[in-house]
């Protein structure tokens, strides 16, 4: 049990910068996921958390203790990696006593506590196998044995899942949430996968190149997104970007796309916004739906819509069409669209749309 | 497909024990430990010699001349102005010039029958490699054996072979036994090329082959075209392992010819050697071996420089 | 595409005759004197000049071994070439692994160690063992046994250091890293957890190790004379024979012979490793 505070760290590899300037809170208990594009320096702030890597700068504090200068056992945390790197010429068991024989525990508790372990994963049959013998699931159990038989301080996972086929990943992505859940210890899970990202975090953060771009919970970042590129990264299918300009003019704000002027929701705050400033309007596919009422609800725009290209995944179409030029696409019923060609007219929620400087992609 | 019972919080293990104060040391200087042993070893048997031979070089260390005093250039003066460590440091470079090239071709030439898979092939593979691992001196026993007059069956043979009598004396008489040395050589070190080789050649796509099969590119064009660019940082780096050892020649001659006869098959390492150990001259062999260190070690900044930049797989 | 397929099959049926020609030329090149030497080692004295020579003895015989092997002490060079041997490829296996694993995992001394190491393997024998010579001389370490095997344990480290540093170098390192965070010391994880999982390599170095001083001659030759010389060495009795001792230096060469290949071999699956200093993989 402990929270976690890095201080102003630095990771340089020589010359390359890999980690520039992260400040982090973790909360006892939290489950922190650091997600980005790959290269973006998750795993190495997770391996300096670890002790695997040393900080060129900067502090870590391990429950209100600077462990910058502890080795990795000192620090009680405990890993789970991404090729699981289980011992291979251990017995599962081994595998899973081996962090308490380092120590010095007497054999009998460690036997209870692998037998126990082993137990709560499902996997005591498994106890007398070598590691060469199990499936990916069966390994990613094992990873996940050791570290919770010494019940650490923290789990760090790097990329825990994936290794394994979408259906095993789906099923092992429950169990984790399920683990924190019950045992509510710290963990900071990297992954690449904004899915598991917004799955299992009580808070993501979301790194770009060596810094951190956006933290929040799961739903703060997906529905008020800092920048484009945080936009852009979480939610699948992507969120359209339309560039326009911002009219502040008379009574209403609007965005002006090409032929096509849009109102901006009543009653958003447009901060420091100006006059004419050039900026890109960021739509979510559920944010465009198919008008049914007969007029507009507040704050949403109706659009005649031509469907350029349609992607249907059974209960849902994704509808692709072309707004004032640009391509957007909206979340459509499956029976609100039978073909493309087809002109439908669309209703846009300004409410939930977010607006973008073009420049520094920043929100507004 | 196995599922998770209830999970619940076993109690903490917390930190390993503390280490004592040598296991802190000894875990923070780790990288320096390990590497230890092997370097003061290296530096007392390899650089401190090094360093002594400096000295010797430049005093007088004669067991046919007391006394230790300071010669200056004297002992590297006798040497570049004997004629036959002059003779020495030209045949080493034809012998091991020579025998490389030809262990090479060969070692090339079996590599490439090699390459594909046949019934037998692994059996071959372990006959081929045996002379690996068989002493220098007994190899030079061995064609000792084969080419000695009046025992060995080689003139036998070539004269049933040729139709008129043959007597060589291939250990004896003037260019035979830079042949029978270089014989020896190759048959000990083609199987060398021939491994390194092999190696590289079936890291080469058949893929390749095949694309330039469709093209009708006949095997000549073939090779040239993809087997000598895919290989040519294997070739290289196996040329300049092989050279380096040949430089050394040694054993073989001392078997097989005893440097002789008079001096007519003396290598660098064989004059170094009997200049030291069997006229005692220990400084002007010491300073004869700084040169040839000096030598050896141009050719390894030549060669080794190029290993590296090709960066072989 | 017919006319594809012909000129391929006719390719196919005439260029094996050729490679078959050259591998069996080649094979009896690499096994005639193997042949030889056995066939004397075999042979009574009666057999030895006779015209023409007797290929097959009709009268195998192991007078030659006998002789070898005790009135030429080949016995003794074959004791202190294993004691020898063995000592020095178990240091050299030992230190090399050591110091591998601190290049490969920590990288120290960035590229100069590693290169300084690999530049010993060049060094041409005749610079060092002069001086060795005269060093063994003044400290009482000539003609004998630990004077050898220190010399061959330096002479075999650059070979073991490289081979397992690239042996290392493709070891995933997250099993040690993982041993880390669970609880060990580095010194903990390299003993647990890297060295059961380089052993293969660790065997193969130690192979190569073994066989490069089971076959030395050069430093047998200078640094022992009576007590302390070694298999190899032993031949120099035969050297200038007029006739009488061809069947011992045969029969010792044979004797000699056997461990060195058999284990070389056996290992052949490392060779290219072995050979290349673990440039190029197998
Ligand atoms: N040991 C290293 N030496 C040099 N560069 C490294 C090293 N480890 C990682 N890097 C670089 O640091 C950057 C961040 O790596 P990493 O943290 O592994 O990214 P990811 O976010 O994909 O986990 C990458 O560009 C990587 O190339
Ligand atoms: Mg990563």
């Amino acid at each position: 049990m402990a929270e976690v505070r890095i201080t102003g760290l630095h990771k340089r590899y020589g010359a390359f910068h890999a980690v520039r300037g992260i400040d982090l809170d973790i909360r006892d208990g939290e489950f922190t996921v650091l997600v980005g594009p790959s290269g973006c320096g998750k795993s190495t702030l997770l391996r300096t958390i670890a002790g695997l890597e040393e900080s060129s700068e900067g502090t870590i504090e391990i429950g209100g203790e600077v462990v910058n200068d502890f080795r990795p056992r000192d620090r009680d945390v405990a890993m789970v990696f991404q090729d699981y790197a289980l011992y291979p010429h251990m017995s599962v068991a081994k595998n899973i006593g081996f962090g308490l024989k380092a120590r010095k525990m007497p054999k009998p508790e460690v036997e209870a506590r692998v037998a126990e372990a082993a137990r709560m994963l499902g996997i005591t049959p498994l106890l007398g196998r070598f590691p060469r013998q199990l499936s990916g699931g069966q390994r990613q159990r094992v990873a996940i044995g050791r570290a919770i038989v010494r019940n650490p301080r923290i789990f760090l996972f790097d990329e825990p899942l994936s290794n394994l086929d979408a259906q095993l990943r789906d099923e092992m992505r429950g169990e984790i949430k399920r683990l924190h859940q019950a045992i509510a210890t710290t963990m900071i899970y990297v992954t690449h996968d904004q899915i598991e990202a917004m799955t299992l975090a009580d808070r993501i953060v979301l790194m770009r190149d060596g810094v951190i771009e956006q933290q929040g919970t799961p739903l703060d970042l997906f529905e008020r997104p800092g920048s484009t590129f945080v936009a852009g990264f979480l939610g699948s299918p992507r969120m359209s970007f339309l560039p326009g300009t911002l009219t502040l003019g008379g009574s209403a704000a609007a965005i002006r796309l090409a032929d096509v002027l849009l109102p901006v929701a009543p009653g958003r705050k447009l901060n420091g916004a100006t006059d004419g400033q050039k900026v890109l309007l960021g739509l979510r596919p559920e944010h465009l739906t198919r008008a049914h009422a007969a007029r507009p609800a507040q704050g949403t725009f109706r659009y005649d819509a031509t469907i350029d290209l349609l992607q249907p995944t059974g209960s849902r179409s994704y509808a692709t069409f072309r707004l004032a030029g640009a391509p957007v696409m909206a979340e459509l019923q499956a029976h609100d669209v039978s073909r493309p060609g087809e002109r439908l007219p669309i209703d846009i929620n300004m409410n939930r749309a977010s607006i973008f400087d073009v420049k520094t992609e920043r929100a507004i | 497909m196995q599922h998770t019972a209830t999970i619940s919080r076993m109690k903490a293990a917390g930190a390993p024990p503390r280490l004592s104060a040598f296991a802190q040391w000894a875990d923070r200087h780790f990288k320096w430990l390990l590497v230890a042993p092997a370097v003061l070893l290296i530096l007392a048997l390899s650089i401190y010699p090094l360093l002594f031979s400096m000295v010797v070089s430049f005093i007088n260390y004669d067991f046919q001349v007391p006394g230790h005093a300071f010669v200056g250039v004297k002992n590297y003066e006798r040497v570049v102005f004997d004629p036959v460590a002059r003779w020495s440091l030209v045949l080493t470079a034809c012998l091991s010039g020579l025998s490389v090239a030809i262990e090479f071709v060969l070692g090339l030439l079996v590599a490439l029958t090699m390459v594909r898979s046949f019934p037998g092939r692994g059996v071959i593979m372990s006959i081929l490699i045996v002379p690996l691992f068989i002493s220098p001196v007994i190899v030079g026993q061995a064609w000792t054996l084969l080419l000695q007059r009046p025992f060995g069956p080689t003139n036998y043979i070539l004269t049933q072979l040729l139709g008129q009598e043959v007597t060589i004396g291939w250990m004896t008489e003037s260019p035979w036994l830079y042949v029978s040395l270089i014989i020896a050589d190759v048959w000990q070190w083609t199987p060398f090329m021939f491994v390194i080789l092999l190696a590289g050649l079936t890291a080469i796509s058949p893929n390749l082959y095949e694309a330039a099969e469709l093209d009708s590119v006949n095997a000549w064009q073939a090779f040239w075209a993809i087997t000598v660019p895919h290989l040519g940082p294997m070739m290289l780096l196996a040329l300049t392992f092989r050279l380096l050892d040949a430089i050394r020649m040694f054993d073989t001659i001392f078997i097989m010819t005893g440097g002789g006869p008079g001096t007519q098959t003396y290598t660098a390492s064989y004059y170094l050697y009997t200049v030291g150990f069997t006229q005692f001259h220990l400084s002007q062999a010491t300073a004869g071996s700084w040169l040839f260190l000096i030598f050896t070690a141009l050719v390894v900044m030549l060669l080794v420089r190029r290993l590296l930049k090709a960066e072989p797989v | 595409m017919p006319v594809v397929a012909r000129a391929r099959r006719r390719k196919r049926r005439s260029v094996p005759i050729g490679r078959i020609l050259l591998l069996g030329f080649f094979l009896v090149f690499v096994l005639w004197p193997l042949y030889w030497m056995f066939n004397t080692s075999i042979k009574p004295s009666d057999d030895y000049l006779t015209v023409p020579p007797v290929w097959f003895p009709t009268a195998p015989t192991l007078v030659h071994y006998k002789a070898a092997l005790f009135a030429y002490r080949g016995l003794d060079g074959l004791i202190n070439s294993l004691i020898i041997s063995l000592s020095a490829t178990v240091l050299s296996a030992l230190f090399g692994t050591l110091m591998a694993y601190s290049l490969a995992r920590y990288n120290t001394g960035g590229q100069h160690l590693s290169f300084w190491v690999l530049s010993q393997r060049f060094l041409p024998p005749i610079g060092i063992v002069l001086p060795v010579f005269l060093i063994y001389r003044g400290v009482g370490l000539y003609d004998t046994h630990i004077g050898l095997i220190i010399a061959y344990t330096v002479f075999t480290l650059p070979v073991s250091v490289w081979m397992m540093f690239a042996y290392f170098r493709g070891m995933p390192k997250s099993m040690e890293e993982a041993a880390l965070v669970d609880g060990c010391t580095r010194w903990e994880a390299f003993w647990r957890v890297a060295v059961p999982l380089a052993a293969p390599g660790i065997v193969a170095a130690a192979v190569f190790a073994f066989i490069a001083c089971w076959t030395e001659f050069f430093f047998a030759l200078i640094l022992t004379s009576r007590t302390a010389f070694t298999l190899p060495t032993v031949f120099r009795a035969f050297i200038g024979f007029q006739g009488a001792q061809y069947g011992e230096a045969a029969a010792l060469a044979i004797v000699s012979l056997v461990p060195s290949i058999a284990l070389g071999v056996l290992a052949q699956r490392h060779l290219v490793r072995g050979l290349t200093l673990g440039a190029v993989r197998g």
